[in-house]
């Protein structure tokens, strides 16, 4: 699969120059994912590899990012627990604000499969973004922001500000433009408690998920 | 025709002319050596009766200014003087040199010169000017009180009157060239008359000028003001230690929030995925800290090159104006032609 996502990319890129755009940028290609999730106590901690992919869109003061990601994560440490594949999706929707700051909006949903070794989630974001730019072609951005109205699939609720998330970017140019060397980081920590209907106080089971992800993008 | 045959035929032609220059006849030539010897009586006897004979204008001239400084000699100035305003009628523009003539001789003269009426020296200078803004010169002495009126002649023109005042001796006058419609005088060869009357008596001069028309050079437009260059629009910036710094401050704010935010229940955080991405960004920190920095704008040199451009433009668009005045414009160029004869 690693071998077909390469070829795809060097197809794209001989193809490319013809389709670059003047006024608006896009960029999209594969991830190598890592992370790192834990639930409810440390003894359920995960750790997994896989595969995704990101497009970026950047169009005036508006621009947004999509993350497609499968991880194979694995019980770590001594336990009994049986692996899991985590897809996930995460949408950013920003709007560029002034100086480095833009504000953010998005969504993420995570689906558990099977479907009872995790909790699956979704939720909206809103946040802000700060990002510099290191010299010519290399950009770096660090945002974070909270989860409204998460969804778990066990069930569950958060406070207000239960859920948080935080990010860690990373642009290089290459090839003069049309290629992107991009690393990403995310970090989401729910705060998370259950109530099993008996009256007693709501229980925590906390979810956290590390997550990096490093790849190429083809620009257009 | 061969270059002998050409000569034979050139040379009759051009003695008479040539003659014409010199004293011919006999009965003068000898009033001549008879007054260089000082033999007046012999001289005036010659010099009459040559006066009798055919001669040219110059000797009849040559003739009379003999009989002057004769009885210049003789001291006979009223004879003398009558003598000299034959010669001034004849020649008007005749001078003696008074480093080689008697102030007796000059004295009549002069004398001859204020009993009669004729216009001397008529001088048109070569000028070139733009049409509308300039003015040819002309001057001429008149040797009487009396009314003279300056008036160009020829061409397409007629006869037009460019001066008329009551005058004596040197007087100077302006031409602006230009028709009573404010154009200016069509190109082509004009005389210059001026005529003197007193009484019943009237002189004229004239003096041939040709008008030339031409073009008026324009001005060509300028790229670049003398003594101001355009500045570079960027500079590099000197090195500096930001961009890594930055990094580690972006990636040492991910970790630190990782570590805050993180639940207790769930055991220490993983910093691994953090970690990668964070000594990505410090790296390429730390790669842009060594490269050599990107040209940034320079907003002084800019704002300067801005305001050079402005200046040209507005200079340039004064320069476009004053060529199109220019190519509606003519530049006249008078020039004096040789004259024919003298007055009358």
């Amino acid at each position: 699969m690693r071998t077909t996502a390469t070829l795809v990319a060097a197809g794209a890129l001989a193809v490319m120059p013809a389709c670059r755009l003047a006024a608006q940028h896009f960029s999209v290609g594969p991830q190598i994912a890592f992370g790192d999730y834990r639930e409810t106590t440390s003894d359920l901690h995960f750790r997994g590899a896989g595969l995704g992919a990101k497009a970026s869109v950047l169009w005036k003061k508006f621009s947004a990012d999509v993350w497609l990601s499968k991880i194979n994560y694995k019980p770590h440490g001594d336990s009994a627990l049986a692996d899991f594949d985590a897809s996930e999706v995460n949408v950013q929707l920003r709007y560029f604000i002034s100086g480095p700051f833009s504000a953010e909006l998005g969504f993420m949903n995570r689906k558990a499969d099977p479907e009872f070794e995790a909790q699956s989630m979704g939720a909206l974001t809103a946040g802000a973004q700060m990002s510099h730019l290191l010299g010519p072609g290399v950009r770096m951005a660090l945002d974070g922001g909270v989860l409204f109205g998460p969804k778990f699939s066990g069930g569950g609720s958060i406070s207000p500000l239960g859920a948080v998330r935080l990010g860690l970017g990373l642009t290089v140019d290459a090839l003069k433009g049309r290629l992107h060397v991009v690393g990403d980081y995310e970090f989401q920590s729910v705060s998370r408690k259950t109530d099993d209907g008996s009256g007693s106080p709501a229980l925590p089971a906390p979810i956290q998920q590390s997550l990096g992800r490093i790849g190429l993008a083809i620009a257009f | 025709m061969r270059r002998s045959t050409w000569l034979l035929v050139a040379v009759p032609l051009l003695l008479p002319r040539l003659s014409a220059q010199t004293v011919q006849n006999t009965t003068l030539r000898r009033a001549q050596q008879a007054f260089d010897n000082l033999d007046y009586r012999q001289a005036l006897s010659a010099a009459h009766s040559s006066l009798r004979e055919r001669l040219s204008g110059y000797e009849r001239a040559r003739a009379y200014e003999l009989l002057g400084f004769t009885y210049s000699g003789m001291d006979s100035i009223l004879k003398a003087v009558d003598a000299f305003k034959q010669v001034v009628l004849i020649e008007p523009e005749r001078e003696l040199d008074p480093n080689r003539t008697s102030p007796k001789a000059l004295s009549a003269f002069q004398v001859a010169l204020t009993q009669i009426l004729v216009i001397r020296q008529l001088r048109v200078d070569s000028v070139q000017f733009i049409g509308g803004q300039g003015n040819v010169p002309i001057r001429y002495t008149v040797t009487q009180p009396s009314r003279v009126v300056a008036r160009v002649t020829g061409g397409s023109l007629g006869s037009m009157r460019i001066d008329s005042t009551v005058a004596n001796g040197q007087v100077n006058i302006r031409w602006p060239a230009r028709l009573p419609s404010g154009d200016p005088v069509p190109a082509g060869s004009y005389s210059v008359i001026v005529e003197a009357s007193v009484g019943q008596n009237s002189f004229s001069a004239s003096q041939p000028i040709r008008v030339a028309h031409g073009t008026v050079d324009t001005l060509p437009h300028l790229t670049s003001l003398p003594g101001y260059e355009y500045l570079p629009e960027t500079e590099i910036p000197p090195k500096s230690w930001r961009p890594v710094g930055l990094g580690f401050v972006y990636a040492g704010v991910a970790l630190a929030g990782t570590s805050a935010l993180s639940n207790g229940d769930l055991g220490s955080p993983s910093l691994r995925e953090g970690t990668v991405i964070g000594l990505g960004i410090v790296a390429a920190g730390f790669v842009m800290t060594l490269k050599k920095p990107a040209p940034e704008p320079a907003r002084g040199n800019i704002l300067y090159n801005q305001l050079l451009r402005e200046q040209i433009a507005r200079r340039n668009a004064e320069i476009a104006q004053e060529n199109t005045r220019r190519r509606q414009q003519v530049a006249l160029s008078v020039v004096p032609l040789p004259r024919a004869g003298g007055g009358r």
